[in-house]
């Protein structure tokens, strides 16, 4: 079975470059509009996944799934250090253990606005945790027990007085700020001082979070200790990976661009699918000539068919290419949102992963190849006879 | 004199394509006033603010609760009607997923403070004479098929029963929001029945409220009212900060995000993918109708007659489709409202939105239309007629 040459598609497209451009422009916008929504995603949830470790397990109280929710007292918080045995200890024979409270403070923009910021109030151990995942970027870290503070370095000159040797006031007590570090995940838009110190500042005697190092981190026995503990009778808690905690706060928010992108992806898609049938039609008509003598030359309806459909998908592809391009400039792109889990804005940037680049390509694709279907198959039953008799 | 029958007759000289592009605009047009309209839902409780209600909250955090005892200090202010407190239960209704807002409140105040709420079933005296009943939003009817007498139990996330049991509060009325200041996906219920709770241990959280929403007396200045009662608690043990409730209502919208940026990014991408749409059809229509215009001139049709049919013909087009588009927006408004449940509890299509999708529709016709009709204009009608059909 002979196939027309592509040859003869590709002239065809360069032939009527105008409708070819129009009709790419058309479907580029819409690939460029749903690779958008889906780069905001990306960004949004590798910010929260890829930070999370999965050897550091945080405690919260039973029932709450995010830090705002969750609530210790003192004794709640030496129990859960002091007593129990699966947390690791370090050489000196230390609970690998950090209490930490957490609060959204609200804050001046320096644009303008207000916004919730995250205070965290941690414990030396905290950095220990940390490791070298947090880095002190420029002055230095704060003096335990001092009225001192880190601040992220996402927030840092976003928020008002929040450049080193500013002076920060929580509630009724001023911060110095001494320094500013950087963090992948969340918490490089978060601010950090010493929990008893922040505690006090906000009169607020409770804590929201315990995070440890287990001796045994194994799945299984991971499994088996929250059981345990979901059952303590002194303090019920939910224990989780930190990685499995990040991932469950961008679920909501996560879930709904990826909501958005689909409905906008097929609706916007079936406006683009219809204009792209229309430049296939139109393409087809002027050519039913040249249709019928290739049905005279001897090529079956088949590979007509098909050559068209090719044309098609060669329109989509300039789509594709199109909206790559159109999209490409958002790329890294900083803004901010509000985590609903804890109503605190995380910033973050647009991210075009190969991912997001993939996906609009193959929506392009797929695109062309439903606007071509029906002009290529009305191509493929004419009849020769007729079809030669249309100038 | 523009000969209509002409302008007509052209759009159908080839339906399938004319239809398909009409359906482009549909969607398009639809998907815009939908867009539109979901950022007007979201601002309307700003746009919609009372400019004789404000909000007490804490000057450190809306997280941080205020004292008891700041709605007898606050309703003792000169210039202050009513006083009303809000505060976050944050409870979900069997799974979590199942997550709409929850609020106590005062019972005696609410309904005079929000003239707005609209009892639409049971008795709003049933719930304020009821210490264990509370009031729903239509949405929470729709969504969750409660009715008149049901036990809502809730299950706390923060606000927890120390006995493990699950909260509940029997509904005692229904209301339905006339404007976007309150929403009408939200279960109130009464503030004494937690500060009982709270006062007996057999619960978690901590005492206290989020919000003191003040009704402002008639004949004072709002601004005036709000420094009085700033400076009330100047010196602690919780500053507080008080806003219009425009203001109040801004810093939510805010969190959201950008959100007018991202959904007039959305918008642009849609209106040029259409516009190259709808100028695609217009060039290929122009090519077809050459020879038209020929014969049209050769009758003696002026060039602003030839100009104007062609043009009129891109705006009927656009209109066709793009008014279909912004009628079924208006159309399903309600529909989607529902569909939308608790997260859009107050979504409509306004008239605003359907005027500005009718001109925008118009504007992407103009802009579809004009160059072609101008290179048609100017044709030269042996040469017109000379073009091949």
């Amino acid at each position: 079975m002979a196939l027309v040459p592509l040859n003869y598609n590709l002239r065809s497209l360069i032939q009527r470059r105008t409708s070819t451009f129009l009709t790419a422009l058309a479907l580029g916008a819409t690939v460029a509009t749903v690779a958008g929504v889906l780069a905001l995603q990306q960004g949004f949830e590798t910010l929260f996944t890829k930070s999370g470790r999965d050897d550091v397990v945080v405690f919260l109280r039973k029932g709450a799934a995010s830090e705002g929710e969750s609530a210790f007292t003192r004794d709640d918080t030496r129990y859960l250090v002091n007593s129990i045995t699966e947390i690791a200890k370090d050489a000196s024979g230390k609970p690998i253990a950090a209490v930490e409270s957490f609060l959204a403070l609200r804050r001046r923009k320096m644009d303008g606005g207000e916004t919730n910021v995250p205070v965290r109030g941690v414990s030396p151990m905290s950095f220990d945790l940390m490791g070298d995942r947090l880095k002190i970027t420029s002055g230095r870290t704060f003096q335990p027990s001092s009225d001192e503070v880190i601040i992220g370095a996402k927030l840092a000159g976003r928020i008002q007085n929040t450049l080193v040797g500013d002076t920060i006031v929580f509630n009724m007590t001023p911060f110095k700020v001494v320094g500013i570090f950087e963090n992948d995940g969340p918490a490089g838009s978060e601010v950090w001082g010493d929990v008893e110190r922040i505690i006090e500042a906000l009169d607020r005697p409770l804590f929201n979070r315990v995070i440890a190092k287990l001796a045994d981190s194994s799945p299984d026995a991971l499994a088996a200790f929250n059981a345990r503990m979901q059952a303590d009778v002194q303090s019920p808690c939910e224990v989780k990976t930190e990685a499995e905690y990040l991932a469950g706060l961008t679920g909501m928010l996560s879930g709904l661009l990826q909501f958005v992108g689909s409905i906008l992806g097929s609706v916007m898609g079936i406006a683009a699918v219809f204009t792209a049938t229309n430049t296939m039609l139109s393409a087809i008509a002027s050519r039913t000539h040249e249709i019928g003598i290739l049905l005279a030359t001897g090529f079956r309806p088949i590979p007509i068919f098909l050559s068209f459909m090719f044309e098609s998908l060669v329109l989509g592809v300039f789509g594709g290419a199109i909206g790559c391009l159109l999209v490409l400039p958002v790329n890294g792109i900083e803004t901010g949102t509000s985590n609903f889990a804890t109503f605190t804005e995380v910033a973050f940037a647009f991210k075009i992963t190969p991912q997001v680049l993939t996906s609009a390509v193959i929506f392009s694709l797929v695109l062309g190849l439903l606007a071509g279907a029906w002009p290529a198959w009305k191509a493929a039953m004419m009849k020769p006879t007729e079809a030669l008799r249309r100038s | 004199m523009v000969p209509f029958r002409v302008i007509w007759r052209n759009l159908f000289g080839h339906p399938v394509r004319s239809l398909l592009t009409a359906a482009s605009l549909v969607v398009a047009m639809f998907l815009l006033c939908v867009l539109r309209s979901l950022v007007v839902t979201l601002d309307a409780g700003v746009t919609e603010a009372r400019t004789d209600r404000l909000v007490v909250q804490s000057a450190a955090s809306l997280f941080v609760t205020l004292p008891e005892n700041y709605r007898g200090k606050v309703a003792a202010v000169e210039g202050v009607k009513h006083v009303c407190s809000w505060t976050w239960f944050g409870a979900y209704y069997q799974r979590r997923e199942n997550f709409f807002a929850q609020f106590s409140t005062d019972q005696d105040t609410l309904l005079a403070m929000y003239p707005e709420m609209e009892i639409v079933a049971g008795d709003y005296e049933r719930f304020r004479l009821n210490r264990n009943s509370c009031i729903v939003g239509e949405a929470l009817v729709k969504s969750y098929g409660f009715k008149l007498g049901d036990k809502v139990p809730l299950i706390g996330t923060f606000i927890q029963r120390l006995d493990g049991q699950p909260w509940e509060f029997e509904v005692a009325a229904v209301y339905r929001s006339k404007a976007g200041t309150l929403d009408s996906g939200t279960l109130f219920f009464h503030h004494e029945f937690l500060k009982k709770a709270r006062e007996e241990k057999l619960c978690t959280g901590e005492e206290g409220v989020n919000t003191y929403v003040v009704k402002v007396a008639d004949g004072n200045d709002p601004i005036t009212v709000a420094s009085r009662i700033d400076s009330l608690f100047e010196n602690g043990p919780q500053k507080v900060q008080t806003t219009t409730e425009a203001e109040f209502n801004a810093q939510f919208v805010s969190m959201i995000g950008n959100i007018p940026f991202f959904l007039s990014a959305i918008g642009s991408g849609v209106l040029f993918a259409i516009v190259m749409a709808v100028v695609n059809t217009m060039l290929m229509a122009s090519r077809e109708q050459t020879r038209a215009v020929g014969i049209l001139k050769a009758l003696g049709f002026t060039s602003t007659t030839v100009f104007l049919v062609f043009l009129l013909q891109a705006i009927t087009l656009s209109l066709l489709g793009g008014g279909t588009g912004v009628a079924l927006a208006l159309a399903t408004s309600d529909a989607l409202r529902d569909a939308l449940g608790t997260t859009f509890p107050n979504y409509v299509v306004s008239h605003d939105t359907v005027v500005v999708g009718l001109i925008v529709t118009v504007v992407v016709g103009l802009i579809a239309g004009l160059v072609p009709a101008l290179k048609l204009a100017k044709l030269n009608p042996v040469n017109a007629l000379r073009a091949e059909q």
